[in-house]
């Protein structure tokens, strides 16, 4: 039986269709999670077909199988080590060039492969005529012609891999040959590496060698360091011929061959009028519609977003509400009910009423503009602003979720392409107001001082964003990058892809968030139950009542905003014994903004915090939160001052 | 703004003017970090297609010195203005 299990992996560039081709392959049968130790995601699904059980493994979009992202080196080593029974490598027909360059490397890397000519309704539209066996028979491998988005061609392309897997039949690709000078080293480089066990083939390593890459060479350094001098003199000679980096010849010369197989397996049909698909790129990247557009939009995202999430929260918490009598019935209303009740019950409604509400239609809302290709729009027109705090456009994307959760929005930094950009990025999200602080926001001060306070506030969150985003950028070592973006034509997103990213998300948040809120509201019922409270309060006083000018009971409300940020509005209502606090001693307008603008800055929440530390590890984690501790209390101090003396 | 001479053909890619098209001659990294010095953003735009003698055209450029959205190998590619300074191409002559 062991015989029936299959491994295929599917690779190929980003926004070529291979997660809606992943999805028609394997349904609902699959799951997300990391590459081991990595931040990396791995997708895989599992399908039945003429009585295999097929693994389906997703690379990440990449673009080479170089070593400039961790994304590219995980999926070169896992098709060198791991060898999948088969590789299909997804390939975007109105691009074919690019892709080709891929599948170049995929050749190079000697693994059974077959090709999935996907997107070729939009090539058509494009006025780009493929033909399919001629680029075969270049190529040397399948290729199989597909519109995953309509399911055309899906059932032939898995005939075909277990085809080629059942037959054992020796598909030859073709070999991909460089520039004569360049093939003479390739050569002798060859043969120095043919003598030592490597996980990659002698050639690859040998190209690798010469384009200086570093994985191959420490690894290759640590068998045997002569080789790797070698190649570097022979790289420096092919330098010197070609006044060009060996690894920019050797470069140009695969995207040589890649050009002449696509010039000659494509046809180009005069390009008639600008498609439908143009006119809209256009329209949403000029100076004037381009910004007004977007504008226009994110506006209706936030205001949709927050009218649902507000109406739908406290749909979800007046239900969750409805059963406390039940449970005190069942526990009592002593401590074993408040632990109950109060820690356990209630943290999981506090994570249900704010991740449902908010976060999942910002997923399906940011996927769906991700996936129809005006997102890389946005980070376009966005690019010079991010510029400022040293991150580039894609760095928007992140900060845009922010203001739903903070939680998706550290986890959204990973599509930054250096460690420092993602913890820039994760940073100046934890910055920004999300839904939580924005019941404060609007709850306090745009009710009790109207709403022109509260958007002051907002646009003090903008610029301390600023001020201290350049910061960051100043203090944190290394070399800003710049944008290098793929802008891919838009398309109709598919949303059954959709929806299943919302769904992995939404658990991958609820896998973070959840235990954290749990052991956290346990944690400080255990400290009520205990007494404890008011002693911390007092502790605590000579920040909140001396240094920020606050009712000391504040210092508790604080205690429980590390849980969920609205919190602090919630326990200073039950704490005052009333939700009107224009008529609580001592809590006037000055207090009210100062509290507001504490709440808003003193420490990421504890679900963020824990996203934090998942993806940059604890003592990152804890430095931000320190330091945004700091920041706030200052913060609250000056602005207190500066308020009374406007007064 | 870089002023083009008449005999120096060799621009920056944000010297072109909106839809022009130039050959790309080089790029010039930043600091370089020994041999693999081709292994940062210089070996990233290779890969994205932009090699030498290759055919790039601008299309626009976005406003307030953002980046340049550029044609090459069939794809559009939006590139950040800094990288895109450090981009030389020669004018294709019509």
């Amino acid at each position: 039986m062991t015989k029936r299990k299959l491994v295929i992996a599917l690779a190929g560039n980003a926004n070529v269709g291979k997660s809606v081709l992943f999805n028609h392959l394997t349904g609902l049968h699959q799951h997300i999670g990391n590459w081991p130790g990595k931040t990396v995601e791995r997708a895989e699904g599992t399908l039945r077909f003429k009585g295999y059980t097929i693994d389906i493994v997703d690379l990440p979009g990449i673009y080479s199988l170089s070593t400039y992202s961790l994304e590219e080196l995980i999926s070169r080593k896992y098709i060198a080590v791991e060898r999948p029974d088969i590789v299909i490598n997804v390939v975007d027909a109105s691009v074919l060039e690019r892709n080709l360059f891929f599948t170049l490397q995929l050749i190079e890397l000697e693994t059974p492969i077959i090709m999935a000519l996907n997107q070729m309704d939009i090539a058509k539209r494009k006025g780009i005529e493929i033909d399919a066996e001629k680029l075969e028979k270049l190529l040397g491998i399948p290729v199989i012609p597909t519109v995953a988005i309509k399911g055309i061609g899906i059932f032939q392309l898995l005939e075909k891999a277990v085809d080629i897997i059942e037959e054992r039949r020796v598909v030859k690709p073709v070999e991909v040959k460089y520039g004569e000078e360049v093939e003479k080293r390739i050569a002798k480089v060859t043969k120095m590496v043919e003598g030592i066990h490597f996980w990659y083939p002698p050639r690859y390593v040998a190209v690798k060698l010469l384009e200086g890459d570093e994985e191959i060479e420490r690894e290759v350094s640590r068998i045997d360091q002569q080789i790797v001098s070698t190649a570097e003199t022979l790289a420096e000679e092919i330098e010197n011929l070609h006044g060009h980096s060996c690894s920019t010849v050797i470069t140009s010369e695969r995207y040589e061959v890649a050009g002449c197989i696509a010039r000659e397996a494509q046809k180009l049909v005069s390009p008639i009028k600008p498609t439908m698909e143009e006119r809209l790129h256009t329209i949403t990247t000029h100076k004037i519609t381009g910004y007004s557009i977007m504008a226009f939009s994110l506006l209706l995202i936030f205001y949709s977003v927050f009218t649902f999430g507000d109406f739908s929260s406290e749909l979800l918490s007046n239900f969750f509400y409805g059963w406390e009598p039940f449970f005190a019935s069942l526990f009592g209303t002593g401590i074993v009910g408040k632990l109950v009740w109060g820690g356990i019950i209630e943290g999981i409604v506090a994570g249900v009423t704010v991740a449902l509400p908010y976060i999942v239609p910002f997923y399906i809302i940011l996927y769906f503009l991700e996936d129809s290709g005006y997102l890389s729009r946005i980070a376009f027109l966005m690019d010079n602003a991010m510029h400022k705090i040293g991150l580039h456009g894609k760095a928007f994307i992140p900060v845009m979720l922010g203001y739903g959760c903070n939680v998706p929005a550290c986890l959204g930094c990973r599509i930054m392409e250096t460690d420092r950009e993602r913890l820039l990025a994760a940073f100046v999200t934890t910055l920004v107001p999300c839904a939580a602080r924005t019941v404060i926001i609007l709850g306090l001060v745009g009710k009790f001082m109207g709403i022109q306070w509260a958007l002051m506030l907002y646009v003090i969150d903008l610029l301390i964003i600023f001020a201290l985003g350049r910061l960051a950028f100043k203090t944190l070592p290394g070399e800003p990058t710049a944008l290098i973006m793929e802008m891919h034509d838009y398309r109709v997103p598919h949303l059954k892809t959709v929806l299943k990213q919302t769904w992995f998300r939404l658990t991958e948040f609820i896998k973070i968030a959840f235990p954290l809120i749990i052991v956290g509201s346990l944690a400080i019922k255990f400290a009520e139950v205990l007494g404890l409270l008011e002693p911390i309060a007092d502790i605590l006083s000579p920040i909140t009542v001396v240094w920020l000018g606050l009712p000391a009971i504040t210092g508790i409300t604080l205690i429980f905003g590390v849980l969920r940020k609205e919190l602090t509005l919630v326990m200073l209502a039950t704490l005052l014994e009333t939700t009107n606090f224009a008529d609580v001693q001592g809590f006037g307008p000055v207090q009210m903004v100062v509290f507001t603008l504490v709440a808003m800055f003193y420490i990421p929440c504890i679900a963020t915090i824990g996203a934090l530390v998942r993806e940059f590890g604890w003592k990152k984690a804890l430095f931000i939160t320190f330091f945004e501790i700091v920041f706030a209390v200052s913060l609250g101090g000056v602005a207190l001052r500066l308020l009374t003396l406007m007064a | 703004m870089e002023r083009r001479s008449s005999e120096e053909l060799e621009v920056p890619l944000t010297a072109l003017k909106d839809g022009e098209t130039g050959i790309l001659t080089s790029i010039k990294a930043g600091r370089g970090r020994g041999r693999g010095r081709g292994w940062g953003f210089e070996k990233r735009l290779m890969d994205m297609g932009l090699t030498p003698g290759t055919r790039v055209t601008v299309v626009k450029s976005a406003p307030f010195h953002g980046p340049l959205e550029i044609l090459v190998r069939g794809s559009r590619l939006a590139l950040g203005r800094g990288m895109a300074e450090r981009i030389f191409v020669e004018i294709e002559k019509e």
